[in-house]
């Protein structure tokens, strides 16, 4: 878990380099744009960092063998995949928060220019949250990679992807960016653009949002079937 | 007789292929069952199957004397078990891996990990990371866990594995104690025939996924047992000498003028001038019997893979 958390306040490092404009114009940060630059650091690397950590959580299970005791527990399945989903979502939340203040301190510290209304902090800390919830959408779709493979590698694969197409799309700073289930997320940092992107309400919004509803109700249900039945053969 | 455990005609088919075919064995209480087995020829798919981990294609499982179907919930927690090899979380301790083993299991006495540890010898060892355990530590570690909520039923894949040889016989003592003073079952396959020959109290011979004998120990020793087998001329006289001139009442007749002596085995010449001194002729006199290996060889028709 260490490695995860570390990447995710490597975001921080992001406050020590100035702030150009479209422009060329150098400005200093204020926490609108420390909160953007956050936001865009943590919807690119989450999907590899939030596979990690699902992939740890479920798959090393099988790789340690410890699978056959779990299941040998007078605990229904249901109930330890349950547990498992919130730990990871709890992991989420703990990665983005750490990200977030890790990036707040070190702006604070090191680079924070202009004003700081309160406004801005609680909307900051509100994208901050919602980003986990639209994050552990795909987590299910992770998660069934991971029972399937029974390896964390191909989890991992999964999110490397997603978190490149979700750079290449957040780069384009464009308004369809979010229709990417693991890009979805990115529907709120836009927000704290600041002229990178274009602001305001995004059309795109309800589509985007159903993609990842039937994302993570169809992949949930795959896992809770899969975990339900599956058998755990040798070298499993 | 009370069963803990019975499978009624189990099969396990995998792409049309049977792994396991028809397997019903009898579990006593209080028993010793050692599962004997090649290479790939059903243990430990019969052992998964016996702990929920595998859905049986056919047949059924009934422990402590119910059928099991759907939920296993309630007969996890009368059982332990290793299977295959003890998986642990290796960045955690010993006693901290037994510590997550007890919540799952509900139990309220934390004391019971130092006693289950102190049991396998892993006392020392509580606080050092199960990573840095040896494979015979590891091995402990799994029957301590398999131990530490007091089951009935103990279902050990190869347990001794990894173990040197004073571990195994520590092991093997520790069984005994457990059947005897807490009359824990055990379903133990091993790949040690002699091991499971001192300490088995019935036997499961599994061959291509058929269960093709089972027998307890006093028939296995009656088959497999060194004698001197005696062709004689009069059995039922020779019976007779065996008692009146030699004071011994190990023996058996097994056919017409066959007779088994089971002692004297290094002195044939003495049983032969006794016997013939008494008027009985003796055709032939040799040492006779198998070890548990011949017998298993003999079951399995030769090619042994254990």
């Amino acid at each position: 878990m260490i490695i995860p958390v570390v990447l995710a306040n490597l975001v921080s490092l992001a406050m020590l380099l100035p702030k150009i404009m479209v422009t060329g114009e150098v400005v200093g940060a204020n926490l609108q744009a420390i909160f953007y630059r956050q936001g865009n650091v943590v919807t690119i690397l989450g999907p590899f960092i939030f596979a990690l950590i699902t992939g740890y959580v479920l798959a090393r299970e099988y790789s340690d063998r410890t699978i056959n005791q779990l299941f040998t527990y007078p605990v229904s399945r249901m109930r330890i995949l349950t547990a498992k989903f919130f730990v990871i979502f709890t992991l989420i939340v703990v990665t983005t928060l750490l990200s977030c203040a890790s990036v707040i301190i070190v702006g604070v510290v090191k680079a924070f220019e202009g004003a700081a209304s309160f406004d801005t902090l609680t909307s900051g800390m509100f994208m901050n949250l919602t980003v986990c919830l639209l994050a552990f959408g795909t987590i299910p779709l992770a998660a069934a990679v991971s029972m399937v493979a029974k390896n964390v590698i191909p989890t991992m694969v999964l999110g490397a992807f997603a978190s490149f197409v979700t750079l290449i799309l957040e780069l384009g700073h464009g308004m369809k960016a979010i229709l990417f289930p693991w890009a979805t997320p990115y529907l709120l940092v836009r927000e704290f653009g600041e002229g990178f992107a274009q602001t305001g309400a995004n059309p795109y919004t309800g589509t985007a949002i159903t993609i990842l509803i039937i994302t993570f109700i169809v992949s949930l249900l795959f896992c809770l079937i899969y975990y339900h039945k599956s058998e755990v053969h040798s070298g499993s | 007789m009370n069963y803990v455990l019975q499978t009624h005609e189990l099969c396990k088919q995998y792409h049309g292929k049977s792994a396991v075919k028809s397997v019903s064995m009898n579990i006593g209480t209080g028993d010793i069952y050692g599962f004997l087995g090649q290479n790939g020829a059903g243990k430990t798919t019969t052992m998964r199957m016996i702990m929920g981990l595998i859905t049986p294609t056919s047949g059924s499982i009934e422990l402590f004397g119910s059928t099991v179907s759907g939920s296993m919930n309630k007969v996890f927690e009368r059982m332990g078990s290793i299977i295959e090899y003890p998986g642990f979380y290796l960045n955690l301790s010993g006693a901290e891996n037994l510590e997550i083993h007890r919540r799952f299991m509900g139990m309220g006495n934390k004391e019971c990990i130092d006693e289950v540890l102190k049991m396998v010898g892993l006392l020392e060892a509580r606080k050092q990371r199960v990573k840095n355990y040896s494979l015979g530590m590891k091995q402990r570690l799994g029957l301590a866990r398999a131990l530490l909520h007091h089951p009935e039923l103990l279902v050990l894949d190869e347990p001794t594995n990894g173990l040197d040889p004073a571990g195994i016989r520590e092991m093997r003592q520790l069984f005994l104690n457990l059947a005897k003073h807490q009359g824990i079952t055990f379903l133990i396959s091993s790949h040690l025939l002699g091991e499971v020959e001192q300490l088995a109290t019935k036997i499961g011979i599994i061959h291509k996924g058929s269960l093709i004998e089972e027998l307890d120990a006093e028939a296995l020793r009656s088959k497999t047992r060194t004698c001197l087998e005696i062709h004689v001329t009069d059995e039922r006289r020779a019976a007779l000498v065996v008692e009146q001139e030699l004071h011994n009442w190990d023996y058996k007749i097994v056919g017409s003028g066959i007779l088994r002596l089971y002692q004297y085995l290094d002195k044939p010449e003495q049983v032969n001038s006794c016997l013939q001194s008494k008027g009985i002729g003796v055709k032939s006199i040799a040492l006779s019997g198998e070890s548990l290996e011949d017998y298993f060889l003999k079951l399995t028709g030769g090619d042994c893979h254990i």
